[in-house]
């Protein structure tokens, strides 16, 4: 089962950074090495606000199917909804995939309704 | 018959009994909405959420022919001696009642008394104001 294809009521993305180390001499002046051309680390928060029970199992299920934070993945279109922007700006760059930074969270609304916050993280 | 009513149709029972004196009463009801609009929706959209009930009624305090005050069993819902505080058997079944020669148009609920506002003031009626919150589903709905 691919990640599900709901459309999110939120969505926070920050973009990562590129790998480098950061040295500063005696004098103050700064040196960085790059040790890669790739941005990574680019995290995605997205939420589920009072979806169906039967909609908020679906993470748990494709959370199990790519072992937890273990297995990468890419995301439906359907993530983006809203976003008008072009559609890398807040996906994996290059060379990205998604896996889960944590356990995506459900928490019960009322009988048969829940909200899921899912956190995703960029990996290479 | 058409009919208007008024203030003079308006009956509020505690467990079947009408009570004295009443003021006035209000019921309330309120539906928690769940917003379930999403990233791209420009119209909102919601799901119902949970309903409640609540309300408010302001009493005459009042002692009848058989030195038996009318407030008596709301305000002692909420005003208690001991440590125990209210308890979850310190509910009132209320009545609200619009009526129409034999014909009754009620709301019957189960309610926690949740407030209570009694003094005296010069030159004033006592009067006692309380606020209830419902519990449970409504036993009787005909308005």
């Amino acid at each position: 089962m691919a990640f599900p294809a709901h459309k999110p009521t939120g969505r926070s993305f920050d973009a990562g950074d590129y790998r480098y180390k950061t040295f500063s001499s005696q004098s103050g002046k700064e040196h960085r090495i790059l040790y890669g051309d790739k941005r990574t680390g680019m995290t995605l928060q997205l939420q589920y606000a009072n979806i169906a029970d039967t909609a908020a199992d679906d993470f748990i299920t494709h959370y199990d199917e790519v072992k937890g934070g273990f297995d990468v993945f890419t995301l439906p279109s359907e993530f983006r909804a809203g976003w008008s922007g072009d559609a890398a700006a807040i996906d994996a760059a290059t060379g990205n995939k998604w896996r889960y930074e944590s356990p995506p969270q459900i928490s019960s609304v009322r009988p048969g309704t829940s909200s899921v916050t899912v956190n995703l993280i960029g990996v290479l | 018959m058409a009919k208007v009513y008024t203030g003079r149709d308006g009956v509020m029972q505690l467990a079947g009994t009408t009570l004295a004196k009443v003021v006035n009463f209000a019921v309330s009801s309120n539906l928690e909405t769940l917003e379930t609009t999403t990233l791209g929706d420009g119209v909102r959209s919601y799901s119902p959420g949970v309903t409640g009930y609540s309300g408010s009624a302001t009493l005459l305090y009042y002692k009848d022919d058989n030195n038996a005050i009318n407030t008596t069993n709301l305000l002692n819902k909420i005003y208690k001696t001991g440590t125990s505080g209210v308890s979850s058997t310190d509910t009132v079944e209320l009545t609200f009642r619009w009526v129409d020669g034999t014909d009754n148009n009620d709301i019957k609920l189960t309610a926690y008394i949740t407030s209570a506002n009694i003094g005296a003031a010069t030159g004033d009626i006592v009067r006692a104001e309380i606020a209830f919150q419902g519990t449970g589903a409504l036993a009787t709905v005909t308005v």
